[in-house]
Parts: structure tokens; sequence; C-alpha cells
């Protein structure tokens, strides 16, 4: 394992590898679960150098890992990765602190319990109103930790803790696309119909997942999410989701 | 219309050698489980490696050609027969119109590829709007080549030779190589010395996301929880349950159960095709070797 940079809040990073096709920088600095903004930053500077070989970039939580591929990427994983920082920091040294863009995204969400299906009985395992419930839910503004287990699906945090609830023991076989659900102190949207064991406390009208746009999904990691809350009326309005059964 | 599926298998599909570039999104690359004998088999026919095969999981499904076409079946040996009449693996088949293909029994291996000469069109495997690149084949499905499968096949010494390693290297050597993860020094002592001596399998509850391994319960030092992070084809995930889960090409992108080490990527093909019966060491590799392993095979295919 290696560890560069400076104490003095530069970025302190480790290097790991992950195999003999992937490297992961982890970093020991900074916010102890969110993603960190560094880390965004040192994303950002990966992106700009053009890397052969580089397959996938993935970031998730206090980590951003290169998928590489063997045949084309042509170095010592580990003298390429401590060579890569150092080039990092010495260029985030010598400009102002390169803050990566951060988006917000609005996204409406209908807290009905009639999409929100777990909704009742989590108002009452947080010992509150479903008002109070929907409130604290929606007025956070919340960070995108990762990408993962479905396509599209963003892992954001963190849910306040009066309303942090655990997965169902087991999952249900069918949750619905764009159903909102807390898990813990994660909140997230199902981009598609799918088995799921999170809390479902409502569901938005928007489509997350579009595998024939170019985007192909809403979220990226590091993006700020809020949820607006919308009457079921105006959901139906906007319903892009094909199955509303 | 060129292939058409007359029975539907119990999870064949279309894989090409996956798609890279979108694992931030939460999309994995999928690809074949062996994508050596994928490599064959489209190697054999003079196909660029990378065009799309199919991949075959026994019981596998029944194929009626609807147009005269070289094809090549690699990887497991299911006993394969066109018209009740056994083909040889390996080798460039002619197949002829209402030619019924289907595979009588998993002889050996797990995982068997059929490669068409010319280009199958694999359009309908783009990103489905479920969850991957990869296209399940259906009943009454038909898949179209795109360019002309009757063209005349390269016979030559150099894929005698070139089958001869690939075979060798799946079916007849048994070591699976890892490289230590980011957890391997929070697994309890009495554990690693278990992993290093024990005779895995591989569970029957196994797939194409993981292969779960039957083997000694492997324990950390004392709990830990691990932030979620990325993970790729050959992590090897220790389960809360004391087993490991090694992810195979569906797996998902991220993961948060203790990163145990990672399968060398030249060691999965073999892994791939081991059955459920068969048993099999880990034992411990470094980046380098792995790196040159995998260059060494790939160069086979280089004539």
């Amino acid at each position: 394992m290696v560890s560069l940079g400076m104490q003095n809040q530069r970025p302190l990073f480790q290097i790991q590898l992950l195999g003999d096709h992937a490297i992961v920088f982890k970093i020991t600095t900074g916010g102890r679960d969110g993603i960190d903004q560094q880390l965004l930053a040192f994303n950002a500077f990966i992106e700009n150098e053009t890397i052969k070989g580089v397959k996938d970039m993935i970031l998730a939580y206090d980590t951003l890992t290169l998928v590489y591929d063997i045949l084309i990427f042509d170095a010592n994983p580990y003298l390429f990765a401590s060579q890569l920082l150092e080039k990092y920091i010495a260029v985030s040294a010598s400009m102002q602190p390169s803050k990566a863009t951060i988006r917000l995204i609005e996204i409406p969400v209908c807290y009905d319990p009639c999409l929100g299906i777990d909704l009742q009985d989590a108002a009452k395992a947080s010992n509150c109103s479903i008002e109070a419930l929907i409130q604290l839910h929606s007025e956070k503004v919340y960070t995108v930790y990762c990408l993962g287990f479905l396509p599209g699906f963003a892992y954001m945090g963190d849910v306040p803790k009066a309303i942090q609830l655990p997965r169902h023991p087991s999952p249900r076989a069918k949750v619905l696309a764009g159903s909102v659900g807390i898990a813990g102190k994660q909140t997230g949207i199902y981009p598609m119909t799918s088995p799921g064991g999170w809390q479902i406390i409502g569901r938005t009208p928007l489509k997350i997942f579009e595998p024939h746009s170019a985007t192909l999904t809403l979220f990226k990691a590091g993006d700020q999410v809020k949820f607006n809350p919308i009457h079921l009326e105006l959901f139906h309005q906007l319903n892009a989701h094909e199955d509303v059964d | 219309m060129s292939i058409k599926l007359i029975k539907k298998g119990l999870s064949d599909r279309i894989e090409d050698l996956g798609r890279y570039g979108y694992q931030h999104l939460g999309i994995q690359p999928s690809g074949p489980m062996d994508y050596l004998s994928a490599q064959l088999a489209n190697a054999i026919l003079d196909n660029d490696l990378n065009n799309p095969v199919f991949e075959l999981h026994f019981p596998a499904s029944i194929f009626e050609f609807e147009q005269t076409m070289w094809i090549c079946i690699s990887g497991a040996n299911f006993v394969p027969v066109i018209n009740e009449k056994s083909v040889a693996l390996n080798t460039p088949i002619l197949v002829h119109p209402q030619d019924q293909l289907r595979c009588l029994q998993p002889l050996e291996g797990r995982t068997a590829y059929i490669a068409f000469k010319g280009k199958l069109d694999s359009s309908k495997a783009w990103l489905n709007s479920y969850c991957s690149f990869q296209t399940t084949l259906n009943k009454e499905d038909h898949f179209t080549i795109t360019s002309d499968p009757v063209v005349a096949i390269s016979f030559n010494p150099f894929k005698d030779h070139l089958i001869q390693q690939v075979q060798t290297s799946l079916f007849n050597e048994h070591e699976i190589r890892f490289i230590p993860g980011p957890a391997w020094n929070d697994v309890d002592p009495a554990s690693i010395r278990q992993l290093m001596q024990a005779d895995f399998s591989i569970d029957a509850k196994s797939n194409r996301m993981g292969f779960l391994l039957e083997g000694p319960s492997i324990h950390l030092s004392e709990p830990k929880q691990y932030l979620s992070s990325a993970v790729t084809r050959g992590t090897m995930q220790l389960l809360p349950n004391g087993k490991i889960i090694v992810l195979m090409a569906d797996h998902q992108t991220i993961g948060g159960y203790a990163n145990l080490g990672q399968i060398i990527l030249v060691d999965l093909p073999r892994l791939a095709q081991l059955n459920n019966h068969s048993h099999f060491k880990l034992s411990i590799t470094n980046v380098q070797t792995a790196h040159q392993l995998y260059r060494a095979k790939q160069s086979w295919f280089k004539h």
C-alpha cells in the first residue's frame, strides 16, 4: 500500500490493486462517509488525462477505481498510480483548489400511500406522522455516493436519523420503477421494476434509466439531489413509466 | 433470417467480449463466462475475436438453420448433434437449411459457445431495457448473419496448435490463482491457512453473476464494515456466512463485502468451465505474473 500527499489539507490517497486489471485510489482525508470533493477533483483530473487502456472509472464513497485492459495498459500499475497521484498533487498545489462542478438535481416525488406502499408503516416505525416523514425526507439535499445494484441506481445519503429504517427482512418480488426507498442511512430510486428490499415511501414520475438516451442514467456519483413532493394528480400527468399497474 | 431458436434452453444468450465504459453508471460489462473459448470459436472461423457468439448452458437450446453457413462450437462438450449425427468441437461445420442442432449431455465443462462465420447481428443485445447488454435467447427468436457466412475458411497447423493450447489450459490444468485484496489482512490467520489448504468446489447455486465456493468457513479477525467500492470480474467477496463468492461475468459494479482478493483474469475461463463436483485449490500470485500469463495466452491468437 502506498500513501502519497502531504498532511496540510492536501488529500491523502492510498493505492490498492484490485487484482490484475484494476487500480483503486482510496482517499483517507476528508469526510468519513461522504464522497469527498478532493476525490471528485481527482476524478475530473484523470478524465482529462488520456490514459491508454483504461476501460472504466468508478467512483464510490471514498474510492476511485480504474479498470484497465491488460493488453493495452503497458505499465507497472503501482508505479503508474503513484506517478499519476504525484502529478495530480503537483498540479493541484499550483492551482486554486479545483472544484469539480456539482450538479443539483431536483426530483419530483409523489409521497401518496398508494405509491409509497410502506409509507404508513414507515411513519409508525419512526414514531412520526406521514407529513413529518415526508418533510424530513424531502427537505434534505442528498449526495450520490455511488451507482450500482441496478443500472442507474444511485445510493444517496444521509437520511435524517429519525427516519432511518431497516431493509425488509426478505425483499419484495416486485418494486415498481421510480419507487423511492429508504434503507438505513441511504435513500434511492429503483430505475426499473425489480425485486427489492428497501422501504418504499414514494414514487417519481421521472425515468431514472433510459437505455436509448445518450446519458443513459439521470444520476452520477457526486451529484446533489433534492426531492420535491408532488400530488398524485401531477404524478399521473408526468408519469413516464410504462408499467403503471 | 438465418438461425431460428426452436426450443429455449436453460439460460442461453448472445455475448460479445463485453461492453466497458458504463460501470460508473452501475451497468456491468457482461461478456462470455469463458472468453477463451468464445475467442477460439471465432478464431477457427477466421472471425474477429470479439464477434458475438451464442453462450450455451446445459440443457441448451435447439437451433434450426435457415441457410447454408459455417459455424464452430467450442468450450464445454455437451455432445452436440446435427440432425442426430454427432459433430466435432473446435472444427468449422458447414450447416444447411433445416439442419437442427441440439446438445445431448453435459460431458465436460459448463458453458459452450457457437460462433458463426460472418457477423451475428447482436443489435438486440444493445443494453436491453432491463439490465445489461446480454440478451437471453428465446423461443421463435431469429438471428441474422450480416456478412457472407459461406466464404472459404482456412485450415492450417497454427489452428491445431491453438486449439490444443486452449483445451489444455481449460480442461487439463487445475490451478486457480488470486492476488490478495484490500481485506486480506483483516482475515483471521487460521482462516487464511484453511483457505490456502482446502479443496474448494462450486456450489450448485452459482450462476453468471457469481460462483459460490463450497469450502471452509472463512472469518475476519474481528467484525468489520466496509464502504462499498468497485468490484470486477474475479473479485472474491467474503459473505457474512463465511463463504466466498467469486464474481463472474454479470457481477454488480460495486460491493460492500470484505474483498479478499481477485482471481487473475487468465484463470477465470478455467474456473468458468469447472463442474460442480470438480475440486480445486487456491494459490497466491502477483500482478506481474498475472500480466505475463494473460499476455502470453492472448498471443496464442496471433500468427
